[in-house]
């Protein structure tokens, strides 16, 4: 069963042993972030739930909704046991049913209370600072909803980080390749305000779909309908015709102000680093509504790797590079784009003929997400399992002839929060070719690889029956 | 408390702990027991609990790192870049 909102799920984390609740009185800050921090790095890491904070009554907290794989097949709707590679192929399995259009509806309780006066974003929910030398207080996992001012059929959601400044002004931190940006744009190049709204705390697909980089034409809640095998509820907005995912808790619309920017930042990102102060585009917003009290309030911790960030951005960005590669080189069997947003990125394929590791390689770097977050792409042949790390070590170093197999593209666009940068949001990219010569390319010499005995997995199987004292 | 209620008064001036500026205000205080208050820079957007560690509400002790300068702000590239304004001829009706 699909989860219609944030509350659903966690009823469902609670059932499932996933959910702890934080029943004495928190601190915003250290508590919080150091709680979240731990929550990811304990082994099968529960969602946190904190009932009571320091200073407001009725707000409560939600934290690590996605971070443990458990969490994640939770989502997905599986077996909490259910390993990476499994979830991967089931997520590509759903990624077929696109599209799944969503259901609009008249009512929806994050309409119960509309505040457009004197309206005050930290009155509304209880803001902390995500890690000590972030410039401000952080929304780290709302969604965005936003229509291209020139074609309003093509309306986008996603995840950007959003630095509360004041009662009603909000950074907004957006990147050159983001599609937010192609609105944003547009709207700037016409010197108008950018109609957006801000979807806080939804159901985990909700936040997954957002955080997934999709094509630039994809609609975002006909994906979460086909990963949750039914529509996804949408409302309208009060202003600017926008549709919302109508199990949110609390909705802050507002426009972005024109061709203007304004200090934001810095803030602890997904590399483990800070990014830098930038000026960055700013939200005038004008109106906020929620459900009634007790307000949940989601937010996401970023730190070192891993952490919740890891897990949600992980199996979503695996899956569309491999859904848009396999379009064109159907050979592909996995992509494993989990480290680091993809800065590492794994691909196991079939080889056609030698040199097609390259071709692959060079067709990362032109989907929406390879353009810049790849920068250490890995090939391997279909006999090596890309979230095994053993065996892709393995093909490294025994298939991986550097002075044939490496390529070096400088100069090429990147993240612009790599903190191994020379100039901001330029990068070096690498492919490195660790699959087996394919005519023709000249085959290694002497190389026959050792066979595992066909008898081993029925060994596997009674050796492990045998530890865990059945027989 | 309303918002109204916070005025940007001279006499509860506060000194930004990241850039130093003079002119800091505070903009919120906890709802229930008024047990902490957030404030704002009006030139760098920094915001702070007044409950937060020294480290991050202290100008003093604020990581030199992470310090602001009118200067370093001045020179901030913004993000994304701000496009031309169409001609007329071009604007899409």
């Amino acid at each position: 069963m699909p989860y219609g909102s944030l509350r659903e799920f966690l009823a469902k984390a609670e059932a499932e042993g996933q959910l702890v609740r934080i029943k004495e009185k928190v601190f915003l800050e250290p508590d919080i972030r150091a709680a979240a921090c731990a929550a990811a790095k304990v082994p099968g890491g529960p969602v946190l739930l904190f009932e009571q904070i320091q200073g407001y009554i009725e707000k409560q907290i939600a934290v690590n909704v996605h971070g443990s794989w458990q969490n994640h097949a939770l989502m997905l709707d599986l077996p909490k046991e259910t390993d990476i590679k499994a979830q991967f192929h089931e997520l590509a399995r759903r990624w077929d049913r696109y599209p799944v259009p969503p259901k609009r509806v008249g009512n929806a309780p994050l309409k119960d209370v509309i505040i457009d006066k004197n309206l005050s974003l930290f009155r509304e929910l209880p803001l902390f600072r995500v890690n000590p030398m972030d410039g401000g207080f952080y929304l780290s996992k709302a969604c965005v909803v936003s229509r291209d001012p020139e074609n309003p059929e093509n309306q986008n959601v996603g995840i950007y980080r959003l630095q509360v400044k004041d009662h009603d002004r909000i950074g907004l931190q957006v990147g050159a390749h983001h599609d937010l940006a192609v609105h944003l744009r547009k709207a700037e190049e016409l010197n108008m305000p950018l109609r957006i709204a801000i979807a806080i705390s939804n159901d985990p697909i909700t936040s997954f779909v957002a955080s997934t980089p999709l094509k630039y034409d994809e609609d975002e809640y006909a994906m979460m309908g086909a990963v949750r095998g039914e529509p996804t509820e949408v409302i309208t907005s009060e202003r600017g015709n926008l549709d919302l995912p109508a199990g949110a808790e609390l909705i802050i619309e507002g426009e972005i102000i024109p061709r203007q920017r304004f200090v934001e930042g810095p803030f602890a990102e997904y590399t483990g680093y800070y990014s830098t102060s930038m000026i960055q585009a700013e939200i005038k917003v004008d109106l906020i509504s929620r459900r009634r009290d007790p307000i949940i309030f989601e937010n996401l911790y970023t730190g070192l790797p891993w952490s919740e960030i890891d897990y949600m951005m992980a199996l979503n960005t695996s899956v569309a590079l491999f859904k848009q590669m396999k379009a064109d080189f159907p050979e592909i069997e996995a992509i494993n784009s989990m480290y680091t947003h993809g800065y590492c990125t794994i691909i196991s394929s079939k080889m056609r003929f030698g040199g097609f590791a390259k071709t692959l390689g060079c067709r990362l770097l032109s989907t929406p997400h390879g353009m810049t977050y790849p920068k250490l792409i890995i090939v391997v042949d279909d006999d090596i399992d890309p979230f095994d790390l053993q065996q892709v070590i393995w093909a490294m170093t025994v298939r991986f002839r550097p002075e044939r197999d490496l390529v070096v593209i400088p100069n090429a666009p990147g993240s612009t929060v790599d903190p191994a940068h020379l100039i901001r949001g330029i990068t070096t990219k690498l492919i490195m070719d660790a699959t087996k010569p394919a005519f023709p390319d000249m085959p290694l010499a002497d190389a026959s690889i050792v066979e595992i005995p066909k008898e081993t997995p029925s060994w596997i199987e009674k050796i492990m029956e045998r530890m865990k004292g059945d027989i | 408390m309303d918002r109204e209620d916070y005025g940007k008064d001279e006499g509860r001036y506060m000194i930004c702990p990241r850039c130093d500026f003079n002119q800091a205000y505070k903009i919120f205080e906890a709802p229930v027991d008024k047990c902490w208050e957030v404030y704002r820079c009006p030139r760098c957007n920094f915001t702070w609990r007044s409950t937060e560690e020294e480290e991050v509400t202290n100008p003093k002790l604020y990581h030199s790192k992470f310090k602001l300068s009118e200067r370093q702000i001045e020179g901030m590239a913004p993000k994304p870049p701000i496009p031309p304004l169409r001609r007329p001829q071009e604007v899409k009706r």
